[in-house]
């Protein structure tokens, strides 16, 4: 600029007016940027534009308060810029008869422009207006639009009208006015068409937590608490989902080898076998040991079968597997029970001739058998066969550990299909068996 | 929640090989120390606690 | 860039210029519309009020675009059924460009010369410049409203005048401005106001 000069570019500064309607100081905190303008007081909304402020409508009766929670002055930092909170409105849908509000915030920088700050339920977007027109792709079936290499889901159509204004805006303004609003989700983002007449007006909101709008704007207290799914809310789940799956796969994959692993190297060899004989009616004491085997390997499982013939009747083999140099013992009882028979429905039969189970742990070494065995008197006699397997594969830990695997997996599924079928239940598009949109009032 | 899930799964099937490594297995049974020799010529003198035994009558 | 000085014919002013190839400029004192000639300066016209401005360039303000610095020496402000937009004259090293600022959206273009161009185009045509297929995206109707500092050509109270735009699927943007009998195209792109890298903006009160 050429030195000096009388007339300094004016630095704009906030205009400080009176209401035409009822005389109220009111200022202009957008500069020259606010098209419409409402006084606090009266709740008039003037001709920003017009030096003598044009009353362009008039609440003539009062509309109730509807306090912004993010007070009109009020500055705070979005993405590394500072805005200032300069206009607040309540738009209203009817779904079903049914009335639902969401709030928008105006903020303005003098040198980035507008933002919009969206508000439902406890549910914030930072909006702002696009330049670019989205893509519609109208396939038969769903319609969806693509902006920027996403493609956006279509949300809801809704006439949407203004039924609450505060401070200013860079458009015209009136309560009671109504547009046609369709929003397209592809969450974190939604797509939202305003319809006004001829003209459509595109802008894109990006989901942000309450509490982030607190801390950037330094408000009090804390943030409402979100109620329900809001229809561009992340889900916590989803990427995860997918994941979690192909890693199960991974784990399934790798529990097979071990599975087949562990049941190729077992020794799964014959340590004893031993045939008797018990004689249900004698006096005599009945517990005898058996001969001492080897136990060889590192500590594993030692599986004791025991075979018995016996037809409706019970017999009770008290077990002792006595390691003969150390003097530890493997204390423990088996109950081999059969019976079968036939009534009306047919014949029955109730428990096993046999009996298997696996004693964990049994470190190398030489060991002998204890047998009690023990039955009703009179029943004759009853034969088994005792046999001993060393290092057995416990196949049953196997099916445990899929289990483990499978729930935390299903677990998760299940709690991100809830979620977005809560999304979806406020859609236009709410799957059938829901009792139709869950309240959220 | 992936990470989670994968340090747990590799949890579980850590266990899952412990438990088959080690010889465990879902049997419940009473280990008795100092057993003696003499049981061996005197099955009878062993005193266990599943000797004592409630008799199952079974059947339908 | 060398600063011939003069003074204005009207009120005598001292007038700097900041550009060598300024063809008119205006007289910050008494809003005179200078045109140069080869011996002085000729008052052709007087700039009425300017609208109130909302934008954060003024005349001074550097920037980059490119790589190539540039300083805004001028500007016209056109006006139309939804308002005003300016279009800033940018003087870099190698020549001028322009920059559309309107609500916050800023387009750079410069003058592209030597090619062929309709008379009139509707909304949906396609057009190819430079390899790059462009599509008519609007058609502005629009009048001279003021102007300020230094331009390369002589321009003042013009009637309607129609601006065609056009957009490419590369971001790449076309202006055709019919305000001459032969239309002049402007190729260029639509920047964000952060890669302009600007200094020495508007101040505005409390930011």
């Amino acid at each position: 600029m050429s030195t000096g000069g009388p007339n300094p570019p004016s630095t704009p500064h906030v205009k400080a007016m009176n209401c035409p309607s009822c005389g109220a100081a009111l200022s202009l905190r957008s500069f020259t940027q606010a098209v419409s303008v409402v006084c606090d007081s009266c709740h008039s909304i003037l001709d920003a534009q017009d030096p003598q402020l044009k009353i362009l409508q008039q609440f003539k009766k009062a509309t109730g308060e509807d306090p912004p929670l993010i007070p009109l002055g009020t500055r705070g930092r979005i993405r590394g810029t500072p805005y200032e909170a300069v206009g607040f409105q309540r738009r209203t849908i009817h779904v079903e008869g049914i009335p639902y509000s969401w709030h928008e915030y105006i903020l303005f920088n003098p040198y980035k422009g507008f933002r919009y700050l969206t508000e439902y339920n406890g549910h914030w977007n930072d909006t702002s207006t696009l330049r670019a027109l989205p893509t519609l792709n109208s396939h038969t079936g769903d319609v969806t639009v693509s902006y920027l290499g996403e493609t956006y889901q279509h949300f809801q159509t809704a006439q949407a009208s203004t039924t609450y204004v505060l401070g200013e805006f860079p458009w015209q303004v009136r309560v009671g006015e109504a547009n046609e609003v369709t929003d397209y989700i592809c969450p974190p983002r939604v797509l939202s068409s305003e319809r006004s007449g001829n003209e459509v007006t595109w802008s894109m909101g990006e989901y942000i937590a309450g509490r982030d709008i607190w801390k950037a704007f330094s408000l009090p207290d804390g943030p409402p608490e979100p109620i329900g799914v809001y229809e561009n809310q992340p889900s916590p789940f989803s990427t995860d989902t997918k994941t979690i799956w192909t890693i199960f796969g991974a784990f399934a994959i790798f529990l097979l080898l071990m599975m087949l692993g562990f049941a190729s190297f077992a020794r799964d060899e014959q340590a004893f076998q031993g045939a008797y004989i018990f004689d249900t009616n004698a006096r005599s004491e009945a517990s005898f040991v058996t001969d001492p085997f080897e136990l060889k390997g590192r500590t594993s499982t030692l599986e004791l079968s025991t075979t018995t013939n016996v037809d409706n009747n019970w017999i009770y083999l008290n077990y002792a597997l006595i390691n003969q140099d150390s003097g530890q013992a493997y204390d423990f009882g088996r109950e081999v029970s059969y019976y079968h028979g036939y009534d009306q429905d047919g014949s029955w039969t109730e428990g096993s001739r046999n009996d298997s189970v696996a004693i964990p742990s049994v470190p190398p070494g030489t060991y002998f058998l204890r047998v009690e065995p023990e039955s009703d008197s009179g029943h004759g006699t009853i034969h088994y066969e005792i046999t001993a397997k060393r290092d057995v594969p416990q196949f049953s830990f196997f099916g445990i550990a899929l289990l483990a695997l499978l729930v935390p997996a299903a677990l998760i599924t299940w709690r991100s299909m809830n979620f977005e079928h809560l999304r979806w239940a406020e859609s236009d598009h709410a799957p059938m068996e829901s009792s139709s949109d869950g309240d959220d009032d | 929640m992936r990470n989670l899930y994968m340090i747990y799964g590799v949890i579980v099937l850590g266990l899952l090989g412990m438990a088959e490594y080690r010889g465990w297995s879902l049997a419940s049974v009473n280990e008795v120390k100092n057993v003696p020799r003499s049981v061996r010529d005197n099955p009878g003198s062993y005193r266990s606690v599943y000797a004592v035994y409630h008799h199952y009558t079974g059947g339908k | 860039m060398t600063q011939p000085a003069a003074n204005c014919p009207n009120c005598g002013a001292r007038i700097l210029f900041r550009w060598s190839s300024s063809v008119q400029t205006v007289c910050e004192y008494c809003k005179s519309i200078l045109v140069r000639t080869d011996v002085d300066l000729k008052k052709v016209g007087q700039v009425a009020d300017l609208p109130p401005n909302s934008s954060p360039i003024q005349i001074g303000a550097e920037g980059v675009y490119n790589h190539h610095p540039f300083v805004a020496v001028g500007r016209i402000i056109y006006e139309y059924d939804q308002g005003t937009w300016n279009e800033w004259h940018l003087v870099m090293n190698n020549g001028s460009a322009w920059l559309s600022d309107a609500q916050d959206n800023y387009v750079v273009t410069f003058a592209a010369p030597g090619r062929k161009l309709p008379a009139s185009a509707k909304v949906g045509e396609q057009y190819v410049w430079d390899n790059e297929s462009y599509a008519v995206s609007t058609v502005t109707k629009a009048h001279y409203r003021g102007v300020e500092g230094e331009l390369p050509f002589q321009y003042w109270d013009k009637e309607d005048v129609v601006f065609i735009d056009l957009m490419s699927e590369h971001g790449k943007f076309a202006t055709l401005d019919y305000s001459d009998e032969a239309p002049v195209l402007y190729l260029g792109e639509s920047v964000e106001f952060e890669d302009l890298k600007l200094k020495n903006l508007r101040t505005f009160e409390g930011w």
